[in-house]
């Protein structure tokens, strides 16, 4: 009961005309970013940080959220109409949406996997309500101690399924780690790492590094011809799909919700290996099994509603544990840092108006971007006739002009270009940039919560073992560690997902 | 498809537009020097709090604020810079021009002592700020967990006596109030406890101890005022002359044999360096802010006495404390 009524005062929030708009404008910039090919979640995110820097709190995360799970979907569009997937969750998309568009179905391809994004999106948010009170009321269990050895769980999950070899993924998280050290000791209050620059007093910024490691980097390594050759936009009669096709799609997104939401929740999987999981279910138990391939509602509507499922699930470990699931929730974890709301246990009972205010936005996005995608999918697709060069070029100039509005520094900008060059490199060496922005974001609470485990110890490191609930993380943590070595195989998906 | 193109373009271009929109906050660009068209309508003055949100310096700074606004007839806004025990905080305020759209909350003795300690290599010192008024003088307590053995102050500190450093407690960071209040009671009555450094605030100290994780609460009254009522806490002492107003059951340490005071003192002060004209009316609209009614009303329901100070008075008080400040910092530097 007290859920239902703390998630009621938490639409009562979420529902001013201020709020509203936030979250139209976030499923509205979100569903662009993802149907800009070269333009993936994450750098989409981070750019557009900026944005909702200056706004209050509630509002920067309900557009976030809204940013976030946008561009979940918008990936689909260009999928079903171009065969080229906005982003990697949809690439398992093109293959029966744009089979769907050729026979003349495009229409009834994308409200299917509109309302398909819809079912899955809202069916895990009622599982972060469910899983909120419960998990959030082990908040004040959660001390220094347990804190820390759940970041250590997030780093090494990330670090274990991030790219192909560990070793990469482990410097790249030492980047990161190092990274966050710059700037005034939390604690003794003396500066390091600042080379005496007063720029440097208060850390790298943040949002500066996430837009020139995964957004310049991005563009600066995008050498694929987007020119797209004749895209019709479908007409609004053949938006709608038949009866039959509903009915052969309903099993389909109850799949897809399944699969999504069960792999949302761990850490380290991305949407792709959601999506290509719930194509496989598909070609297993679809009644329709053989016509997949050849344009088969049943290869969006699935995909599609595990993409979005596993988009809302992974805000799950989020909100309750702190532990950001993937690269995008890092970014939006890194998000929630600026703006004063540390993600845990803790949200829960500190800031409890802002998370419900939240959570009730995702239900309230979800319904929006159903209402928004159908009827602008002919505006979407006029995006993709913008010539490319004109295209990155405004792109450019809006991550200089985000950088720079962070604090109104220019030398933000150089650490948005530097990081850009850095991150460009890391992609020439195959070292995967997910464990570094992870760890960017954990490193400063990991710091904090060491040094007051160790001051409540004083000095002994036996307390991450002497207290059961921590033992168990660190146990994890070093198992997923050791996982090569004790040879579990990860899901092939991920070594070639490039989200990771 | 030209009518297309144009409406692609357009949508793009509104996202550049947008981040200009978003960005009214913190420019600084045209400091005037005389100040006389203070403040200018719609910009926005950060109004910079060094610790986290929820604890006692953010609530008292987010009461004033509304009335701020008010009577400088702009937006005033809240911003969180936690971590360092304030120091991150201060070294922001210290660091923005001084054309009074940046003002920043400040309490003593983390602002004072800060600069004092050289291992800080704190960029700022006290000159660095200019006073503007002070608000509340909050006094520290000392309480235990409310299933504890200790139910006086003198069962706490034999217990610590016997057994220095036995027992954990809280402070919001290194060289803050609290650390202070520690090292005080250990000079004056032997009895020793770990520190453990907060450093974001009161609210995260307050988590850790309702969740057990460390065995003492040094606080402020307001800290523990709520949780007293909801029995969460025991609290077993005050350092201060008379009893606070908020917790009458609880004897100060005078009266159980300790002579120690201490608290937090807490204002609002600019980057040193303010036009005359603007310092004048940030000084007269903190004051009609910290004196309204309501606020002192709504502060005293949170425990916390106004004690209004003129940004002169409060510059005077600042210096005074720091020569007391630096005669006992040798107990709070580390030594390891």
């Amino acid at each position: 009961m007290d859920t239902l009524n703390e998630l009621i005062g938490g639409f009562a929030a979420a529902l001013t005309w201020q709020n509203l708009i936030f979250a139209f404008l976030g499923c509205l910039l979100g569903t662009i970013i993802g149907v800009l090919p070269g333009i993936g979640p994450v750098a989409g995110v981070a750019l557009l940080i900026p944005l909702t820097m200056n706004l209050d709190a509630t509002g920067a995360i309900i557009m976030l959220c809204a940013i976030f799970y946008g561009t979940a979907y918008g990936g689909t569009i260009t999928s079903v109409l171009l065969n080229t997937p906005g982003e990697a969750a949809s690439a398992i998309t093109t293959i029966d949406g744009y089979a769907m568009t050729k026979i003349g179905k495009a229409g009834a391809a994308l409200t299917i996997a509109a309302v398909g994004s819809f079912v899955g999106g809202t069916i895990a948010t009622l599982g972060l309500v469910a899983a909120a009170k419960p998990l959030g009321e082990l908040g004040l269990l959660v001390g220094p101690p347990e804190f820390f050895a759940l970041m250590v769980v997030g780093i090494s999950l990330l670090v274990a399924l991030a790219g192909k070899s560990m070793v990469k993924a482990l410097i790249s998280g030492a980047l990161g780690l190092l990274i966050s050290m710059v700037g005034i000791d939390p604690v003794a209050g003396a500066p390091r790492f600042t080379f005496g620059s007063d720029n440097l007093l208060d850390g790298v910024s943040f949002v500066a590094v996430i837009v020139g490691v995964f957004g310049l980097s991005e563009i600066l390594s995008y050498r694929k011809d987007t020119s797209a050759s004749a895209v019709h936009a479908p007409g609004l009669r053949s938006l709608l799909p038949t009866g039959t096709e509903w009915r052969r799609s309903a099993p389909s997104m109850a799949r897809g919700t399944g699969i999504g939401f069960g792999l949302g929740l761990i850490p380290g999987m991305t949407g792709s290996v959601s999506s290509l999981l719930a194509y496989g279910a598909e070609k297993k138990f679809s009644k329709h099994r053989n016509q997949l391939g050849k344009g088969a509602v049943e290869g969006v509507a699935g995909p599609e509603t595990a993409n979005n499922a596993h988009a809302n699930a992974a805000l799950i470990p989020l909100f309750t544990l702190g532990i950001p699931a993937s690269p995008t929730i890092a970014v939006l974890m890194g998000a929630f840092l600026q703006q004063g709301l540390t993600p845990g246990p803790t949200l829960f009972t500190e800031h409890s108006e802002i998370a419900w205010a939240i959570i009730a936005s995702l239900f309230i996005g979800n319904l929006l971007l159903l209402l928004l995608n159908v009827p602008l999918v002919g505006l979407w697709t006029s995006i993709l006739r913008v010539p490319a060069p004109i295209l990155t070029a405004l792109i450019l100039l809006f991550m200089v002009i985000g950088a720079y509005t962070i604090n109104f520094n220019v030398f933000d900008v150089f650490v948005m270009i530097g990081f850009g060059l850095l991150g460009l490199a890391l992609r020439h060496l195959d070292i995967p940039l997910a464990p570094m922005v992870l760890t960017l974001v954990l490193g400063p609470l990991m710091e904090r919560s060491l040094r007051e485990s160790l001051e409540i110890s004083q000095g002994d490191f036996g307390i991450f073992l002497n207290r059961p609930i921590s033992m168990v993380l660190i146990a994890i943590g070093v198992l997923i560690i050791l996982s090569p070595l004790l040879k579990l195989r990860k899901p092939q998906a991920l070594n070639e997902d490039p989200e990771t | 498809m030209p009518r297309t193109r144009l409406a692609a373009v357009l949508a793009a271009a509104t996202l550049i537009a947008l981040t200009g929109c978003g960005a009214n906050a913190g420019g600084s660009n045209n400091a005037n020097n005389s100040g006389t068209d203070f403040p200018k309508k719609g910009k926005t003055i950060e109004l910079i709090v060094s610790f986290s949100s929820g604890g006692a310096v953010d609530t008292a700074a987010r009461l004033v604020q509304p009335i701020l606004e008010k009577e400088l007839g702009t937006n005033v806004e809240v911003v969180n810079k936690p971590g360092a025990g304030g120091q991150i905080g201060y070294t922001q305020l210290t660091s923005a021009k001084p054309d009074g759209y940046t003002i920043g909350a400040t309490g003593s003795p983390s602002v004072v002592v800060s600069p004092l300690d050289p291992a800080r290599g704190a960029k700022y010192t006290r000159s660095s700020f200019q006073p503007l008024g002070r608000q509340v003088i909050d006094p520290t307590v000392i309480a235990v967990q409310p299933d504890s053995p200790y139910k006086t102050l003198k069962e706490l500190l034999d217990a610590a006596k016997a057994k220095p450093k036995s027992m954990t407690a809280s402070t919001t960071g290194l060289q803050t109030g609290e650390h202070f209040a520690l090292a005080q009671l250990q000079e004056t009555t032997g009895a020793e406890f770990a520190p453990v450094h907060f450093s974001e605030g009161a609210s995260q100290a307050t988590t850790a101890f309702l969740g057990k994780h460390v065995d003492i609460l040094v606080a402020n009254v307001s800290d523990v005022t709520d949780l007293n009522k909801q029995g969460k806490v025991r609290v077993l002492g005050v350092m201060t002359a008379e009893r606070a107003p908020s917790l009458p059951d609880v004897p100060t340490f005078k009266e159980a044999g300790y002579d120690i005071e201490a608290g937090t003192v807490r204002g609002y002060s600019a980057p040193a360096g303010l036009p005359d004209a603007v310092a004048k009316k940030l000084e007269a609209a903190l004051k009609k802010a910290i004196e309204d009614p309501t606020v002192v009303k709504k502060m005293e329901d949170l425990g916390l006495q106004t004690s209004y100070l003129s940004g002169a008075d409060y510059a005077q008080f600042w210096a005074g404390q720091e020569d007391d400040f630096k005669k006992v910092l040798p107990l709070v530097t580390k030594k390891d």
